[in-house]
């Protein structure tokens, strides 16, 4: 089918929208850190895709040419057709085979997507849960930027146990609901202030924080008259107001910055589901202006949930490829249809990638000082939890070295997929030696 | 490794150790084992090492259940969880498995009896000291009840909250899946400001909004329509006029008025239009947001024109927000949308054809000749909304601070569902003191207050006190009214509980049968069906149109080509009513439960009558039809919404089925497939490609051991569905393997009864749906099923009833602690028919439901 010429112009104006940045981008660096002005600012990303992905054992053939890892022998990449899109990006991604979190064995691989970001053992309780990598990260340096973090997912909210809808936890059994609409988190990002003026926003913020007060002695009557176990619950309400008030600090802080200048343009902020690459490319596209403009340096977005099969996200594939059957059921086909889901969706996680690398910052660019996960903890259709699809890429000048597809099936120790968390985490200076059940550094990714 | 799907309830035991047991002598003489350790070391260990530590011990733990190791003193209170699966398992005769041994049924009853007493024994003590959860957030939709209660007018306010999380077969009120954070707070804040600008009016003249629109009947004779009439859908047409307002207000209630008609060829009797307003609708982009005005079945001609009034909040329709162009900013704008939306249930028969019309011309037609806005409209100034919060009074002027303190407690009382404290209103008190300097107006000053009042846990959660003072009546108010209603209690419920009158057996019975007749309870049918049967998922699944070329209204041209038609009612939404409707209607009817099962109406409007096969139903409200043998309906299992959901949109499957059989109506808990096993493709090998339906497939799996393990005793449960399709037909033949079915082609096959012939004409095969149940007979078939259920799983069928009725009563998860409690209602509602209104009633009387102290206070 051909294609309308406007389509493609306004694909060429959204690209666009990174040269018309480059200007507030300076002015933002220069309040980032002032101590060490011209550094260029680290950045973790941790991206997701559902329902697996295809990798069949055939080594050759059709089956082959449709498999989601590029290559079927460690070493330097070489690209299938499913892989394609990633080709040019030879220099800026890693893929590790055989790693997984053991915490998530016994979920389910509807389920194990509840601690992709996290590696906890999570089996049998929520509150389990833990921390995940881009929440630890901003406790270490998310004071830097007006945001600490950006929770990002084609959803929405938090999801419940064993159904996340977010990559992101603060803590123990506390997931931080993701954003789903494109002109929301623009304005929650860029026009935090809405109609108003600074001063209006300090008088307000003053305000509010002794409103808080308030709230907080509206905590503490309810809090007395109740049972223990309900006492645990409601302190959930106490860390929200808690919450809050350092949001209030935080925010009269960053009223004495000026905010980024960054406009609609070329941003389809209208973007839906019922379109679903303008949609993830609208996502993609607001990530990195966030990060572009410094406006935060940590991220996460999941671009599918698992059980998405009750809304619209569960119909992209449909959409996508004109696919009659449900999305979910794709996962259960035979090549063609897994394979061209696979490189759809490699193609809009490419173009973010792309993006980051199309621009130039300090020696670099932007892909050299980000690292950016990308795969699912749901690895195929056979609902396993083990051996997840990973690619890393980026962070060329955070100590990392790509090129590579390593293989970890045969070794004779495990090697998680923590052991990449920790040298992620390295990579934009969080100083841990552990995470989750990490076993040390993933030596491989690093120079 | 395979995950053991366990079944909590009791029940059909006796027939099925009956055949289980054929071969073995039945000892009359019941066996005694002694209380406490003595007997678990004497009687119930050595019966676990003979019959279950061979799959549940050291070597092999299948379904990670291990018994060797377990304590053996139910009184210390530990693994009890463990012990009650144990229970449930010994009770049912799941396990030993079929093809094991199986153990004596005097010794099973035993064992049975020691488990069930130490339980007892456990739970009685343990009932006065173990605390269960009471705090909980409201949900989403409770939420948003209790603001349009509170305020007295319906206002959107969960548009912009994060959707509460839905898990199949869970109900979203327990306090785990409620959880807060700061987004959430920032989200309530906002509404709780649009609420109070809403409620609050600034005084002074408002400006006034209008506008006026009529249309001329036409002088054209050929039939086509007039400037005055809109169509009905049909083909490209979507048969709707749209306009919009000239100007609104920003908040305020809007009346309209049009004037309508219809023209109706013989035989039908009236023709619905809706009215709706929005941003503008595109069916062609597949763009517009609207909310409904109203809907009006129109059965007066145009020598009667009559006129039809509607009211409503102008702040819950969206606005239609415009580019920004070179000139600038457009303000946003409000369209109207008349439609018609007569449906007969086979607009699509026309599909490969482009409009037909001479059948639309035929079709019935709306004739609308005006249309008057107005906003806001207020009977009276101040309107109730305000004066109900800033109520007149002679203190507002000579003591401000005092008229606020009033104005205050009155608030707080309401949003707090019971009276407000003094410290409380000290407290809000001084929350206005702080906001007061940054308004202009009393009223602004007032608003911000209350936002804070709405932002506060004692609004935003249900809680239970400790406090020993504390009029704990208001918690039973509220325990009923959110139960049945989904919201706050009302002046009767309030008042019954400042009496202290309402924790009374007869009262609360009073009570409950007030709430049902009361259309708030409309709130708790729908979101208690909804979840109950987790029907919501059949929304999204994508039809093949290929096979299934009429059950979609779809757009025929531009790029929404294929998709199906936008802004009007769909068969799935007649779908979730009719589930919705059927269990209305046994509440209605005080009927016994199990005509979930089999019954003899089926709950349904002109649409699902067409695509079910039922005759003679004429109109688009949904109603209880009387159904015959012939038409494969009654009961809850052949609902479309169920075996829709239930498929893959192409075939029905048989594993989602047997899931939703056994989690939604026997109340088991299914467990997840395991990790680790292969897919169902992957088991099947080659052969899968040439697998034609999820059956084959299925039993190609079950080959596995490993898979087998699990599907045996799941599979059984969804084959005999297998004659009703993705869409919900009964289709007892399928093409055989390899058939070509062309879709439907109007020069081909005429209409839609030459469909039908030519798909009977095509080389077909009967759908095989027969299948043994675990421990039970060999079942064929839908009506099998249904008799089967009916004879042997009564009990099952009742329990879980009450259960979900309990759980989402009190919103929390049910546990061992509660399993007597519950036996007790099931044997109550044994002894009244299972009539489900009782039921209603008895769980609000019940112990665990009040949870009260002490019983009259």
């Amino acid at each position: 089918m051909a294609r309308k010429s406007w389509q493609l112009s306004r694909r060429d104006v959204i690209r666009g929208a990174g040269i018309a940045l480059a200007l507030p981008m300076l002015d933002s660096m220069s309040w980032a850190d002032s101590l060490t002005p011209r550094q260029p600012p680290k950045r973790l990303v941790v991206t997701y895709i559902s329902y697996g992905v295809y990798e069949p054992e055939g080594k050759d053939g059709k089956h082959h040419d449709w498999n989601w890892w590029p290559c079927s022998e460690p070493g330097e990449l070489t690209f299938n057709k499913s892989t394609a899109p990633f080709e040019p990006l030879k220099d800026d991604i890693t893929y590790l085979r055989g790693l997984d979190h053991a915490g998530g064995y016994a979920m389910g691989g509807h389920s194990s997507g509840d601690v992709f970001g996290t590696g906890a053992d999570m089996s049998g309780k929520e509150t389990k849960n833990n921390i995940s990598i881009d929440q630890l990260a901003a406790r270490h340096y998310g004071h830097k930027t007006r945001y600490g973090s950006l929770v990002l997912g084609s959803e929405g909210g938090t999801g419940s146990y064993g159904m996340a809808k977010t990559l992101s936890h603060y803590g123990p059994g506390r997931p931080i609901p993701a954003m789903h609409r494109p002109q929301e988190i623009f304005n929650r990002l860029f026009r935090p202030y809405a109609e108003k003026t600074v001063n209006d926003v300090r008088a307000e913020l003053k305000r509010e924080a002794s409103v808080l007060d308030a709230m907080l002695e509206n905590y503490k009557q309810l809090h007395g008259k109740l049972g223990v176990v309900d006492q645990q619950k409601l302190d959930e309400y106490l860390e929200t107001v808690r919450a809050l008030e350092q949001r209030v600090e935080r925010t009269s802080a960053w009223t004495h910055q000026p905010l980024p200048r960054v406009d609609t343009k070329g941003l389809n902020l209208d973007a839906s589901y019922t379109d679903p690459a303008e949609y993830i490319r609208c996502m993609y596209d607001l990530l990195f202006v966030a990060l572009r403009t410094d406006t935060t340096r940590f991220a996460s977005f999941m671009t599918e949930s698992e059980h998405s099969t009750g809304n619209e996200v569960g119909a992209f594939a449909t959409r996508v490829l004109g696919y009659k059957g449900a999305t979910h059921d794709i996962a259960h086909k035979r090549p063609e249809e897994s394979g061209l889901w696979d490189n759809w969706r490699a193609q809009q996680h490419a173009y973010f990638l792309n993006r980051l690398r199309d621009t130039p910052e300090g020696e670099g660019n932007m892909l050299d000082h980000s690292v950016v996960l990308w795969g699912s903890a749901h690895p195929h259709g056979s609902h396993n939890t083990r051996l997840y699809p990973i690619q890393i890429a980026g962070g060329n000048r955070l100590g990392m070295k790509h090129g590579y597809l390593h293989d970890f099936r045969d070794r004779t120790e495990d090697v998680p997929l923590a052991n990449l968390f920790v040298s992620m985490l390295n990579a934009v200076d969080v100083p841990v030696e552990r995470f989750a059940d990490s076993t040390g550094r993933m030596i491989e990714v690093l120079v | 490794m395979h995950s053991m799907p366990f079944l909590r309830r009791t029940g059909w035991m006796a027939s099925l150790l009956a055949m289980a047991l054929t071969s073995r002598l039945q000892s009359a003489a019941a066996v005694d084992i002694a209380a406490g350790m003595k007997g678990y070391t004497s009687a119930v260990k050595p019966f676990f090492a003979a019959h279950c530590i061979r799959c549940h011990g050291p070597e092999m733990s299948k379904g990670k259940i291990t018994l060797h190791s377990i304590d053996g003193d139910l009184s210390a209170g530990q693994e009890l969880e463990r012990w009650e699966l144990i229970l449930d398992m010994l009770e049912f005769g799941e396990m030993p498995p079929e093809g094991e041994p199986q153990p004596d049924k005097a010794e099973r009853q035993a064992i049975v009896r020691w488990i069930e007493s130490g339980l007892r024994d456990y739970v009685e003590r343990a009932s006065e000291v173990e605390t269960v959860p009471t705090v909980r957030r409201l949900t989403n939709f409770e939420y948003q009840n209790t603001i349009n209660d509170l305020l007295g007018f319906e206002l959107d306010v969960i548009r912009n909250l994060p959707e509460d999380p839905l898990k199949p077969y869970h109900f979203n009120n327990t306090a785990h899946f409620m959880m807060i954070g700061p987004e959430q707070m920032d989200r309530y804040r906002e509404n709780a400001r649009q609420a109070m600008v809403s409620a609050i009016v600034d005084l002074g003249e408002p400006t006034v909004y209008r506008t006026t629109q009529t249309w001329q009947p036409g002088s054209d004779l050929t039939g086509r329509l007039q400037p005055d009439e809109i169509g009905v859908y049909h083909g490209p047409g979507d048969g709707s006029r749209s306009f919009a307002l000239n100007g609104f207000p920003e908040t305020g209630e809007y009346r309209i008025r049009i004037k309508a008609a219809g023209i109706l060829p013989a035989g039908v009797e009236q023709v619905p239009m809706s009215l709706v307003m929005g941003s503008q609708l595109r069916s062609d982009a597949g763009t517009g947001n609207y909310k409904t005005v109203a809907t009006v079945h129109l059965s007066n001609s145009v020598d009667n024109i009559q006129e039809f009034e509607f009211r409503g909040r102008i702040e819950n329709h969206p606005r239609h927000v415009f580019n920004v162009s070179a000139k600038g900013a457009k303000p946003p704008a409000i369209y109207v949308t008349a439609r018609n939306l007569y449906d007969n249930g086979q607009l699509n028969d026309h599909r490969a054809s482009a409009f037909d019309s001479s059948w639309s011309f035929s079709a019935p037609r709306v004739v609308l000749r005006s249309f008057e806005f107005e906003a806001p409209v207020n009977d009276v100034w101040p309107p109730e909304h305000h004066t109900r919060i800033l109520f007149d009074s002679p203190l507002r002027t000579s003591d401000p601070e005092a008229y606020l303190r009033d104005v205050l407690r009155r608030f707080i009382t309401r949003a707090f569902r019971r009276p407000a404290i003094d410290a409380e209103v000290e407290r809000f008190v001084r929350i206005f003191h702080l906001v007061e300097d940054e308004f202009d107006t009393f009223e602004g000053a007032v608003r911000e207050t209350l936002v804070t009042v709405l932002i506060s846990p004692q609004f935003l959660y249900h809680s239970a006190s400790t406090d020993p003072q504390a009029n704990r009546q208001y918690e039973l108010a509220s325990r009923l009214s959110y139960f049945l209603w989904g919201s706050m209690p009302d002046v009767e419920l309030m008042a019954l509980a400042a009496q202290r009158k309402l924790n009374d057996s007869a009262q609360i019975e009073r009570q409950v049968l007030r709430m049902l007749d009361d259309p708030r309870s409309a709130r708790f049918v729908e979101n208690f069906t909804t979840q109950w049967l987790s029907i919501e998922k059949m929304h999204a699944v994508n039809i093949n149109q290929d096979l299934f070329p009429r059950f979609l209204y779809h757009v025929h041209v531009g790029e929404r080509r294929g998709q199906e038609q936008m802004f009007r009612p769909t068969i799935r939404d007649y779908m979730h009513q009719e589930t919705v409707g059927f269990i209305g209607e046994l509440i209605r009817r005080n009927a016994t439960v199990l005509n979930i099962i089999d019954s003899d109406f089926a709950y349904l409007n002109e649409p699902l009558a067409a695509h079910y096969g039922v005759e003679g139903v004429q109109g688009l409200w949904l109603r209880p039809v009387a159904i015959k043998p012939e038409h494969h309906l009654g009961g809850l299992l052949t609902h479309g919404s169920v075996l829709i959901g239930n498929g893959t949109g192409s075939a029905p499957h048989p594993i989602y089925r047997a899931v939703w059989l056994r989690e939604a109506i026997l109340g088991d808990d299914v467990k997840e497939p395991p990790a680790e096993v292969p897919a169902l493709s992957d088991s099947a090998g080659d052969a899968a490609e040439q697998a034609v339906t999820i059956k084959d497939l299925l039993a190609r799996h079950r080959s596995v051991e490993s898979c087998n393990d699990c599907h045996v005793r799941l599979d059984p449960w969804g084959i005999p569905f297998e004659r009703y399709n993705a869409i919900g037909k009964y289709q007892p033949s399928v093409p055989r393997e390899g058939t070509r079915v062309s879709g439907f082609s109007k020069s081909r096959h005429g209409d839609y009864e030459g469909y039908r012939d030519y798909l009977d004409s095509i080389d077909t095969v009967k759908v095989q749906a027969d299948a043994s149940v675990p421990h039970g007979p060999n079942i064929n078939g839908m009506r099998e099923l249904k008799e089967f259920l009916l004879d042997s799983r009564e009990d099952d069928i009742i329990d879980n009833v009450i259960r979900r009725l309990l759980t989402y009563g009190i919103g929390r998860d049910l546990t061992y602690l509660d399993r007597f409690a519950i036996k007790q209602l099931v044997d109550q509602s044994k002894g009244s028919d299972n009539r489900f209104r009782d039921i209603i009633v008895a769980v609000c009387r019940c112990e665990t439901f009040r949870n009260l102290p002490a019983k009259g206070e």
